[in-house]
């Protein structure tokens, strides 16, 4: 009985890390959706460029001799954000300021192509190869009480709240992330007041970048790195709508939940129907469709109601 | 202060303005008068830079301002509150104020901004922390002015800002109005309440699909007979005896 406990516990605990990477995901996915009305199609690819570029810069700085490990992983990190900001602001000037405005369609179909270039040319410089990337904390685990967790799992788990908390913090604290959130209600009324829209497009679209980067350099050691590991964004997309899409509390909710129904049933379903390979991802989509047929608008959404 | 010379304007293929040419002149309160669609709230819009004319030239303080960025136009100091108020529903009064200021780097000055705000109207204290969606159509109107005067404009546009508001609400705008316009801001109104608005006007233009039909003060205005029939009410608006064929 305890075994099943401890065992239930540590999928669950899992399923959390697993989880705030897709909220991770689905954050950046919101806030480029909420500010500029675009639908990222290529917010899984950014994050699997993202772990990539972190990857290169770990395998080269541990080649360095007087580095140790830890420092490695940190200025990897540090290289792969400044990479991100950069990529970000290159992603507004061919993205998004030329199709502003433009139909939805064209909008749908340049992020739908931008994803498989990305996927292409990583694949180009990266080569064929699935890559394993180190990570920091080897396969260590803590116990608590009988209940051993891996400590990269923990450190998921406390990066997705710090970082939480950090945009929560300037999404209602700060001049740049309420000009943020007022320019994604009402640009006109955002252009009248004096705020520089383009910029803060720009502004989005960097952030939306890092933390895409942050959720693939936490991701990569808990999978594998390939390219085609930005299929795994396809599942924060679920995630955004199950929160309740364009929420962003409601990104993180939604996507915390997708992570641990999937650890979790991937843990007993697998067992009793290990050739159905999609086994795991059964209970997600059934939860999906079950709470939108209570609550259209998702757990934390509101209905959009139009203002006359 | 403002000048406008032959500006044309379109929506997407739709022309809205034919030429318009007219002045503000400093520390005047111009109203622009006319029927919906005429075209007023399209010459503020191209006032503040969010549409950009196809011909013509706004001058600003002898600088010429088509063209520019919006958010440029706001830094040289006109202040536009939008038709429809435009507040940020999902904001609290607070925050739609400090984004008023987005502008100004320094905090004593802004907080100084935002005390001569609740002091203008204290109703806005009491609801600072509430979200500005759940405002009462007057205390947004209220709330978009303030917005708007936090920069301190030199020339504030204001479109139709009595829209859809109690008679007792109508008066407080106009009282406010009427007030910065005597402490020395310029001010343009379009107005569909021209009676209120005309009486508080040093001077009048009157559009009619997108191009300036008649202009002058209020006495002058007042005397021409289509004014009277067509916006004050007065006049018949159809003369009997055109009905009968004689």
């Amino acid at each position: 009985m305890t075994e099943t406990f401890g065992g239930l516990t540590q999928e669950v605990v899992s399923g959390i890390a697993l989880g705030c990477i897709y909220a991770l995901i689905a954050l950046g996915f919101t806030l480029i959706y909420k500010a500029t009305e675009v639908v990222n199609f290529a917010q899984g690819e950014l994050m699997m460029v993202g772990a990539y570029v972190n990857f290169f810069f770990v395998s080269a700085l541990l080649e360095v001799p007087l580095l140790n490990g830890v420092w490695a992983f940190i200025i990897a990190l540090v290289g792969a954000v400044a990479f991100a900001v950069l990529f970000g602001a290159f992603l507004d000037l061919i993205i998004n300021r030329p199709l502003k405005d433009e139909p939805v369609f064209s909008v749908i179909m340049a992020t739908i192509s931008l994803a498989i270039i990305l996927r292409a040319v990583m694949a180009v410089i990266a080569g064929p190869m699935t890559r394993i990337p180190p990570s920091p904390f080897g396969s260590s685990v803590i116990t608590f009480g009988g209940v051993a967790i891996s400590t990269l799992d923990m450190f998921i788990i406390l990066s997705a709240v710090v970082l939480v908390m950090v945009f929560y913090f300037f999404f209602n604290r700060t001049k740049w992330g309420i000009a943020m959130k007022a320019t994604s209600e009402d640009p006109m009324a955002a252009h009248l007041v004096g705020i520089p829209v383009k910029k803060v497009y720009r502004n989005v679209w960097i952030f939306s970048m890092v933390v895409a980067t942050i959720g693939g350099v936490l991701l990569a050691p808990r999978t594998l790195l390939d390219t085609h590991m930005g299929f795994l964004g396809l599942k924060a997309f679920p995630a955004a709508v199950l929160g309740g899409f364009g929420s962003i509390p409601g990104a993180i909710v939604g996507g915390v939940i997708m992570g641990v129904i999937e650890t979790v049933s991937m843990g007993t379903l697998s067992f009793h129907f290990p050739w159905v390979k999609e086994i795991n991802d059964i209970i997600v989509w059934i939860v999906l469709i079950a709470v939108l047929m209570i609550r259209p608008a998702g757990i934390l959404g509101h209905e959009e109601v139009d203002r006359v | 202060m403002l000048k406008l010379i032959g500006v044309e304007a379109f929506y997407g293929k739709i022309k809205a303005l034919h030429g318009v040419s007219l002045e503000v002149p400093h520390g005047k309160l111009v109203c622009i008068l006319g029927a919906n669609g005429a075209g007023k709230t399209t010459i503020l819009k191209t006032v503040s830079g969010i549409l950009e004319p196809e011909t013509g030239t706004i001058h600003f303080d002898q600088q010429r301002i088509d063209g520019m960025d919006p958010e440029d136009i706001v830094g040289l100091g006109v202040g536009h509150v939008p038709e429809n108020r435009h507040i940020f529903p999902e904001l609290t009064v607070y925050e739609n104020l400090i984004m008023g200021g987005f502008l100004i780097n320094d905090k004593a000055i802004l907080e100084e901004r935002l005390e001569s705000a609740y002091h203008r109207f204290p109703v806005l204290q009491d609801r600072s922390r509430q979200l500005a969606g759940t405002l009462s159509g007057g205390e947004q109107q209220m709330l978009a002015i303030s917005r708007a005067l936090m920069l301190q404009p030199k020339l504030l546009l204001l479109d139709e800002p009595s829209l859809g508001l109690s008679p007792l609400l109508v008066q407080e705008i106009f009282d406010t109005i009427e007030e910065l316009h005597r402490s020395g801001v310029t001010i343009l109104l379009v107005e569909q309440n021209i009676n209120q608005a005309l009486r508080i006007a040093d001077y009048g233009y009157v559009l009619t699909s997108g191009k300036i039909f008649l202009s002058g003060t209020y006495e002058e205005l007042r005397r021409e007979e289509k004014v009277r029939e067509m916006y004050l009410g007065e006049g018949k608006y159809v003369r009997r005896a055109r009905l009968w064929g004689m």
